[in-house]
């Protein structure tokens, strides 16, 4: 019924699907890990690096400058956001920053608006290159997405586990007061996780913009999705992040391949199951209820 | 009795003004207000009473538009009957879904609601497409019989139907609030183990509130099919998850005003603010924003304390009186 062609092409496009929704989530996975809070406007940044990668593209034909810079001012966004308004509500309860951080995405959209318009714009691909996998082309553009991703989550690995800062945060997801009571400046690593989670949505928004159209409401369009992808992972978690968004990718991919409508639907359905089944996501632990 | 009759004058007094509204606002534009308050009532309860913060609200709205535009355009000619089947689906779907959900902590069901909206987005619009005619919607205004006593096919009539809705909802939830039903919601929000010890379940004061909520936005789906005699995949679509939610944090959260005035604030400054600048979702999202870091209490929230220091001014003054009588 499906040929291997069809197959391994569907496979890529699930992975390179997958490492976008990676990096958007375990933005908002870190946030909630650490700080507690559901941070929507992690889709914000991903829509700002998108329309750098727009405008950077345009002006001066390198789509990986535009990138660059979108990660850039992603970070500096959110460091304003950050000290605006995100110290002020750490320690309140999740709902309050869900509300917040809706304002913030639907608010900055509108600023979104102001400067690019409603138009959706096009990015160009930066390498129109096939690679040959198993007698099936298939984009390089895609194939690198999927290795920035895999190159990130070992990066995002290696800081978390080899250095003090990064030893910290994880202590921090367990235990945030134990961490503050061995003398560790608590929201400087807020500060930090905080810009490093836009820089990465950012970072996912710039490299999906070849792929898709960037228009005003690109971050809304992909929040169920993302937000699924946590959920599926685990609040909090990293490695499950992961599993998840390759599991959503795959099922996004495949499941248009055999019925296109339920396609959509398929990821949603599945979600449901895994939290009647197991109620903190697949990799999240007990010990996260606050 | 004096005391019911006191609850019942400020819901009165809120609808008789809203009504009277009529004489220089339009009417299309009030009917959307008041189905639009009866669809946050649920939302704001949901999320100032029991501590839940709802993404989904479409699915049942969504819910109760369709029960109605099924009927209509496949069975029967009654509006009334269709608003009716329409209340049943919510209540149907709230009952399945809702033992599942109310188990979940409020970040988990907040994002398993919005799941729910999605999926019955695309079931509307992709699956069942046969049935629902995709994104083209069920129109069924001609289908629409008229009533005896109180012609609901027709615009105007429909605002005083709606309007006695809107009172019926509003005093049931007012009748919550001074329960002890709804003192056991609240306690569940701040402090379930409390609760727990008290001897009550929270799963089920949860339970009951979630279909209670999600029954009433049923209830503002069927009317908003009646209405505009028309239901298509658009009214759950993902971009409009958020507006119960916005709209109840603009009123005021978990307050019984706020809802309506909210809705009146949000329909009208979108009305408004979009021939002016254009430029909607800035204002609005900045505005939620304000209104969380001035201390959540939004538009009702802020003017009631000075309502009532207004009102109980007197009403103290009057009691000295008494009081300084009787010692004489």
């Amino acid at each position: 019924m499906m040929d291997a062609q069809l197959l391994i092409s569907g496979v890529i496009f699930g992975l390179s699907i997958g490492s976008i929704y990676f990096l958007t989530a375990i933005g908002l996975s870190l946030c909630f890990g650490l700080m507690r809070i559901i941070s929507l406007d992690q889709l914000l940044y991903y829509s700002v690096g998108a329309y750098l990668t727009y405008s950077l593209s345009s002006a001066s034909g390198s789509v990986w400058l535009g990138v660059l810079a979108g990660m850039i001012v992603a970070g500096v966004v959110s460091f304003a956001v950050e000290r605006l308004v995100f110290l002020r509500i750490y320690e309140r309860e999740l709902p309050f920053s869900l509300i917040t951080s809706f304002g913030i995405l639907i608010g900055g959209i509108g600023v979104i608006k102001f400067f690019w318009g409603v138009v959706p714009r096009p990015v160009p691909v930066p390498t129109l290159a096939q690679i040959n996998i198993a007698g099936t082309d298939v984009p390089a553009y895609r194939l690198i997405v999927i290795g920035i991703a895999g190159l990130v989550y070992a990066g995002i690995w290696l800081f978390l586990n080899r250095t003090i800062i990064g030893k910290a945060i994880r202590a921090g997801i367990e235990n945030v007061e134990h961490v503050e009571g061995l003398g560790i400046n608590v929201s400087r690593l807020f500060t930090i996780t905080f810009i490093a989670a836009a820089a990465l949505s950012g970072l996912a928004g710039g490299l999906n913009a070849p792929l898709i159209m960037v228009d005003p409401q690109m971050g809304i369009e992909v929040l169920a999705f993302v937000f699924m992808v946590v959920i599926i992972g685990g609040l909090g978690s990293i490695k499950g992040t992961l599993v998840s968004a390759i599991i959503v990718g795959q099922v996004v991919s495949l499941g248009s391949l055999i019925y296109a409508p339920l396609a959509q639907m398929a990821p949603f359905a599945i979600m449901l199951l895994i939290l009647l089944i197991k109620p903190t996501g697949l990799y999240g632990s007990a010990l996260l209820k606050r | 009795m004096v005391k019911a009759l006191r609850w019942w004058w400020g819901i009165l007094l809120a609808f008789s003004l809203t009504g009277a509204s009529a004489l220089f606002l339009p009417l299309p534009f009030l009917n959307e207000v008041v189905i639009f308050s009866i669809y946050t009532i649920g939302c704001s309860f949901l999320l100032g009473r029991v501590g839940f913060i709802s993404f989904g609200q479409p699915a049942y709205l969504a819910a109760g538009a369709y029960g109605t535009a099924f009927y209509l355009f496949y069975f029967g000619a009654n509006p009334y009957a269709g608003i009716l089947v329409g209340v049943l689906a919510g209540l149907g779907l709230s009952v399945i879904v809702g033992p599942l959900f109310v188990r979940l902590r409020s970040d988990y069901f907040a994002l398993v609601n919005l799941a729910l909206a999605v999926i019955v987005y695309y079931l509307m619009q992709k699956v069942l497409a046969d049935i629902t005619k995709g994104d083209n919607g069920l129109w069924f205004l001609t289908n629409i019989a008229s009533t005896p006593v109180l012609d609901i096919s027709r615009p105007n009539q429909f605002f005083i139907f709606a309007l006695l809705a809107a009172v019926a909802v509003w005093a049931f939830y007012k009748y919550l609030d001074d329960s002890i039903y709804g003192a056991c919601c609240l306690a569940t929000k701040t402090n379930e183990d409390k609760l727990k010890f008290l001897g009550y379940s929270n799963y089920n004061v949860r339970l009951l509130a979630f279909i209670i909520a999600n029954t009433t936005t049923a209830l503002a789906g069927a009317m908003y099919a009646v209405y505009l005699g028309f239901v298509s995949p658009e009214i759950t679509s993902p971009a409009r998850v958020a507006d119960p939610v916005v709209v109840t944090v603009l009123g005021g959260t978990g307050t019984l005003y706020g809802p309506l005035i909210g809705a009146l604030a949000y329909t009208g400054m979108k009305d408004v603010i979009s021939k002016l600048i254009g430029n909607w979702e800035l204002f609005i999202g900045f505005l939620l924003v304000f209104i969380m870091l001035a201390g959540e209490r939004g538009i009702w929230g802020t003017l009631q304390p000075r309502l009532e220091k207004l009102l109980f001014r007197n009403h103290a003054m009057t009691a000295a009186d008494e009081r300084g009588e009787a010692r004489r």
